[in-house]
């Protein structure tokens, strides 16, 4: 079937675009179809060139071929012919039966006007049949509208009428929405009428809404009433069109007000941290501050909650005000720790603040508040670290100037030492109790302590590093040796007692051998974090340069207190040279006074050492409670010395500088000033040294006659046996002693030296004099 | 810091306590000083350093009546001087010129110019007007300020003011500013004390006791360094003299002499009666300005100002001067009467 089909749809095919060529000849439509095989060959081509096609015919085809296309194109030319005839007889019979069909329509059209205008004519009597009913009800019609629209206004009036009855029955119901809706429809009749036909009713209705304001604004006030409840009285209110912005204003401030009631204030902080330990025990939380605090804030959170949704519009306001607390609250804590707090008390402060600050940020937390609270605690942190060293510091120096120290305990009784062992005690203590504090502010777990501890650890050193740096300052300060510019001349340096100069300077030994290593200890083991902290300068602490610092204050310290000392005997021995006129002077009596006030002084030096300085390793024996025969024993051995030098002087008078020389260049240079150490010995021994230095000196400034020459000698004479006695190099007060009295020689017009019997008898006459005036007061 | 033996050293024949330099030798580094001895004939020697600088050489050398307490160089007249003497009961003072042809002479006597005869008391010192040819002089004595007016032609000098510093203060010394020729420092025994000459009044005063040594900053107007006994050296801003600008720790035992060195700007020489002299470098400019500057760097400084100990002494170093010719060069007097002249040219570097 299919084979057949193929054929048949063929002719078919072709038929159709034989006719399409024919009725359309636009050769690009009839090729388009058959334009697979449009070649030469292709006798339906329009570009079909039938010499070529014959041309190539011949030279392809064999005759037989050519007979046989011969044939097939007969036949096909005999089908075309066929199929041509056919189509014009077809077409031909169309154009007949239209022909027809425009006959028969000519006839039918014929006779349809007259029906048309019947119809016209129909339509033209129901029109004029329906004015007719129209005029007729018109007046009826109009009667019954009017009727509609006065029945309408008499309904509005009754409403107005009802509305202070149906008011009244809202208030009682607190249907408080309806009341409004109601109000607010009546009110443009009211507005026009209210003054003439409705006033009572107005007044009445008006009334009313007052009663309903005023309940509406009770309710928004009242904080029992729900947030819902609160939103719908503030939104009524506003279609009320009562100045809501005024009432917002007037709540928020007495919001604001309430921030007051919150502030810690630094004067009841400490109770209230007092009270969060005792109630602990005593359970007694509804008098419990703390407690009442918390609730207070709250309070305060849940109500800026509330008006956050009441008034949407009023942010910001919010914000400002919790942000006013959080400063409010770190401004107190700082006034708090302004005085001394211990680090458990900041920290009972700091949690309440931080649970404050907590429960607001989680009501507002577009305001920011814990970035601004974090801000602020690390400055409070800060100035409380700064501040713990700066009370510690304070401390100290209270303690060193607690004791009054003036002239006479101070060398009699055992002032400074008492001085000296509270002032380390409170070093000591006070380190470690700071950093126990400090330890403390680490343990924290409190949110923001955390993420601070590298920053507290930093803060720490770098505390320790100022502190210590500024008690040397403060050291040196409180001993005169460098007035502090804030007080210029307050303290005169005379008026600083040279004991505390002493205390101070053992105490930098104490703080440079003992407290420096134990804090170093402690910022290692505990705070040592802070090293990660960039700090430009490498680590905050650093315990060597603080160790070299105190070793230089001390050494700065004990060098000035010798000088103090020095400076007093110095004024002594000036006073001594410049009064009298030694040219002139009278044959020595007595061994002058200015050398029991020299001893004096000496003694006074001795004892202040003894209680503060160790005693050296080198000492040599001495028997303090013999004195007395001691005293006597050495002085006649030193007449003996005396008398050889006596006699030598007498002899070689006038070679005297030359004598003096050679002995020099034989003599081992002695040497007078050495390293001064933290002994008593030590310290004693330089004093002694410098003093005698000192009076080597005016000797040399002065001209002596025969007689001030011997008093001279003398007063040497008689110190030697004391002198020695108490410092530790013999030899080298031995030589400052001659060289004394080389200098009076030198400076003398006529050496003559006392005899020694009449040396000795003086020396004798003044110490049974000293001896009596002890005797005396030990009596008396 | 130990002073090594590289000074030219020389000696007197007895003690001695002055040296002055002969600002007015313009072709030779000198040196004038003179004894002190209460009983042998004084004299005064007139040094030399050699061009080399390896020798001192005793120029001249004459008699003095009396031992000197001291000695001053005229600053326009390199042959005149001055000198304080005692007689062991009174003080005086006196102008004196050395002879001219004083080499060829067998033994030159000083000629003496003028007596400050007008002067009686315990005179401490002569100043010379700071600079330049002015015949004007001040001697002060524990409680007076004289200002002379000297002539040297007509060999007289007259008193043309004075003034008491009153009974109490007993002054030891002075310098006169080289900045300010009205101005002149005397210390006294709690405050050092400022003159106007023009009106011949105590103008000023720092209160400090025990002052021993004075000196002018010449190349800083304003700065004046003081030397005391305990308290080691200080330098002060007379602009505001309530607080030292700079404190220099001095010598173990008293600091007796200070001197400024006329060229170099801070560079501070010190004698002591250890024994020693001190070269300080004292910044003392801006010490404030440079603490607030950078904490590491003060601190160096303060810890070493000392530049070098010259420990080569054998007593109390009472005279100190340093040269105006060659300004690296300073003499040293101890008591002993050893002369040192050191140069501080290696340390020159590191200021």
């Amino acid at each position: 079937m299919a084979t057949e089909a193929a054929p048949m749809d063929e002719k078919a095919k072709r038929m159709r675009d034989l006719l399409s060529s024919f009725y359309a000849p636009d050769p690009s439509i009839s090729t388009s179809g058959s334009s697979i095989n449009a070649s030469f060959d292709n006798i339906n081509s329009t570009s079909f060139d039938a010499d070529q096609y014959m041309d190539l015919m011949i030279k392809k085809s064999n005759l037989e071929v050519l007979l046989q296309r011969h044939v097939q194109m007969a036949a096909e030319i005999k089908n075309l012919d066929t199929d041509l005839q056919m189509l014009v007889y077809e077409n031909y019979n169309k154009f007949i039966s239209a022909t027809d069909t425009i006959k028969r329509m000519k006839s039918n059209i014929f006779g349809m006007e007259g029906n048309m205008d019947q119809l016209l004519q129909k339509i033209m009597s129901v029109q004029s049949k329906s004015d007719g009913v129209n005029t007729s009800l018109f007046e009826k019609r109009e009667h019954i509208e009017k009727l509609h629209r006065t029945r309408n206004l008499l309904r509005k009036v009754q409403f107005i009428y009802d509305l202070p009855a149906r008011l009244q029955k809202c208030i009682k119901s607190e249907a408080y929405g309806d009341a409004v809706r109601f109000y607010t429809g009546a009110m443009p009749i009211l507005k026009v009428y209210g003054d003439t036909s409705f006033q009572d009713c107005r007044r009445a209705s008006e009334e009313a809404i007052e009663i309903i304001i005023k309940n509406l604004q009770t309710k928004l006030f009242s904080d029992s009433e729900s947030i819902q409840a609160r939103a719908e009285a503030a939104v009524l209110l506003k279609q009320l069109d009562v100045p809501v912005d005024s009432l917002k204003a007037k709540l928020l401030e007495k919001l604001e007000q309430s921030l007051d009631g919150l502030q810690i204030k630094p004067e009841e902080a400490s109770t209230l941290v007092e009270h969060d330990d005792s109630s602990n025990d005593t359970e007694s939380n509804d008098q419990h501050p703390a407690k009442i605090h918390e609730d207070a804030v709250r309070g305060f959170s849940e109500a800026i909650r509330a008006y956050r949704e009441i008034f949407p519009d009023s942010e910001e306001r919010l914000f400002k005000l919790a942000r006013a607390l959080t400063a409010m609250h770190f401004e107190h804590m700082e006034l708090y720790i302004k005085k001394r707090v211990s680090a458990a008390d900041f920290l009972g402060i700091f949690r309440i603040v931080w649970e404050d600050v907590v429960l607001m940020d989680e009501v507002l937390p577009e305001a920011a508040l814990s970035d601004l609270s974090a801000e602020a605690a690390q400055v409070t942190l800060k100035q409380f670290v700064a501040r713990m060293f700066s009370h510690l510091q304070q401390d100290i120096s209270d303690t060193l100037l607690k004791f009054d120290i003036n002239q006479k305990e101070a060398v009699e009784g055992e002032l400074l030492k008492v001085v000296l062992e509270a002032s380390q005690k409170a070093v000591l203590q006070g380190t470690t109790n700071i950093f126990q504090d400090f330890r403390q502010l680490l343990d924290e777990k409190t949110g923001i302590f955390i993420k601070m501890k590298d920053l507290i650890s930093g803060w720490i050193q770098k505390g320790s590093q100022d502190f210590f740096r500024s008690l040397e300052a403060q050291f040196l300060v409180l001993s005169g040796k460098t007035s502090s510019s804030n007080d210029i001349e307050g303290k005169s340096s005379d008026k600083i007692h040279a004991g505390l100069i002493l205390v101070l300077a053992q105490l930098s030994v104490f703080i440079e051998q003992k407290v420096i290593p134990r804090v170093t200890e402690e910022i290692a083991a505990s705070f040592s974090g802070g090293n990660s902290q960039a700090f430009e300068n490498g680590p905050a602490f650093i315990p060597g340069e603080l160790c070299r610092v105190f070793h230089a204050a001390s050494e700065k310290l004990l060098q000035h207190y010798i000088d103090t000392r020095t400076q007093k005997v110095s004024v002594l021995l000036r006073k001594r040279f410049k009064t009298p006129n030694w040219v002139k002077h009278k044959e020595p009596r007595e061994v002058h006074m200015y050398v029991d006030m020299f001893l004096h002084e000496l003694e006074d030096v001795g004892k202040e050492v003894k209680q503060v300085l160790p005693q050296g390793t080198f000492r040599k024996h001495k028997r303090t409670d013999s004195n007395g025969s001691n005293t006597t024993t050495s002085s006649r051995s030193n007449t003996l010395h005396n008398d050889k030098m006596a006699r030598s002087n007498s002899q070689r008078a006038r070679s005297q500088l030359f004598e003096t020389h050679l002995a020099k260049l034989f003599k081992q240079k002695v040497e007078i000033f050495t390293k001064v150490e933290f002994t008593q010995e030590s310290v004693v021994t330089t004093t002694v040294k410098l003093c005698l230095k000192s009076l080597q000196e005016y000797v040399r400034l002065q001209t002596f006659n025969r007689s001030g020459f011997q008093q001279i000698q003398l007063d040497i004479q008689f110190l030697k046996a004391p002198l020695k006695e108490a410092v530790e190099d013999e030899a080298a007060i031995d030589f400052l002693l001659d060289e004394v009295i080389v200098a009076a020689s030198e400076r003398c017009l006529d050496v003559i030296p006392l005899e020694p019997p009449i040396l000795d008898k003086l020396i004798q006459a003044k110490l049974a004099k000293s001896k009596e005036h002890n005797h005396n007061t030990v009596s008396s | 810091m130990q002073g090594g033996s590289s000074g030219i050293g020389y000696g007197l024949k007895y003690q001695a306590r002055c040296i002055s330099d002969v600002k007015a030798d313009t072709d030779y580094t000198s040196f004038l000083t003179g004894t002190l001895s209460l009983k042998e004939e004084n004299e005064v020697h007139l040094l030399r350093l050699s061009s080399g600088g390896s020798e001192l050489i005793c120029e001249g050398l004459f008699s003095h009546p009396n031992e000197i307490w001291d000695l001053a160089s005229c600053p326009f007249d390199q042959r005149i001087f001055s000198t304080v003497f005692s007689t062991g009961e009174s003080f005086g003072a006196a102008i004196w010129q050395i002879p001219e042809l004083y080499g060829q002479l067998n033994s030159p006597q000083l000629e003496r110019v003028a007596s400050l005869d007008a002067h009686v008391g315990k005179i401490n010192c002569v100043l010379w007007w700071p600079s330049g040819r002015c015949d004007k002089l001040i001697s002060i004595d524990e409680q007076n300020l004289f200002l002379w007016s000297l002539d040297c032609s007509k060999k007289s000098a007259e008193v043309l003011s004075k003034d008491s510093a009153g009974m109490l203060h007993s002054l030891s010394g002075g310098a006169w500013d080289p900045h300010d020729v009205n101005a002149v420092a005397a210390t006294g025994e709690s405050s050092v004390q400022f003159w106007d000459l023009r009106t011949m009044k105590k103008v000023n005063s720092i209160e400090h006791a025990h002052v021993r040594g004075v000196d002018y900053n010449p190349k800083r107007e304003h700065i004046l360094v003081t030397a005391e006994d305990e308290s080691g050296i200080h330098v002060w801003d007379l602009r505001k003299a309530k607080v030292p600008v700079q404190e220099l720790p001095g010598h173990t035992h008293w600091t007796w002499a200070v001197k400024c060195n006329p060229e170099y700007d801070g560079l501070i020489l010190s004698a002591g009666t250890d024994s020693a002299v001190n070269l300080w470098f004292a910044s003392a400019s801006s010490s404030d300005d440079k603490t607030s500057e950078s904490p590491v760097e003060s601190t160096r400084q303060r810890v070493n100002p000392l530049l070098n100990s010259y420990t080569d002494y054998e007593d109390s170093v009472y005279g100190l001067a340093w040269s105006s010719r060659e300004p690296w060069v300073f003499a040293s007097l101890s008591y002993d009467g050893r002369v040192v002249i050191e140069s501080v040219k290696p340390f020159l570097p590191r200021i």
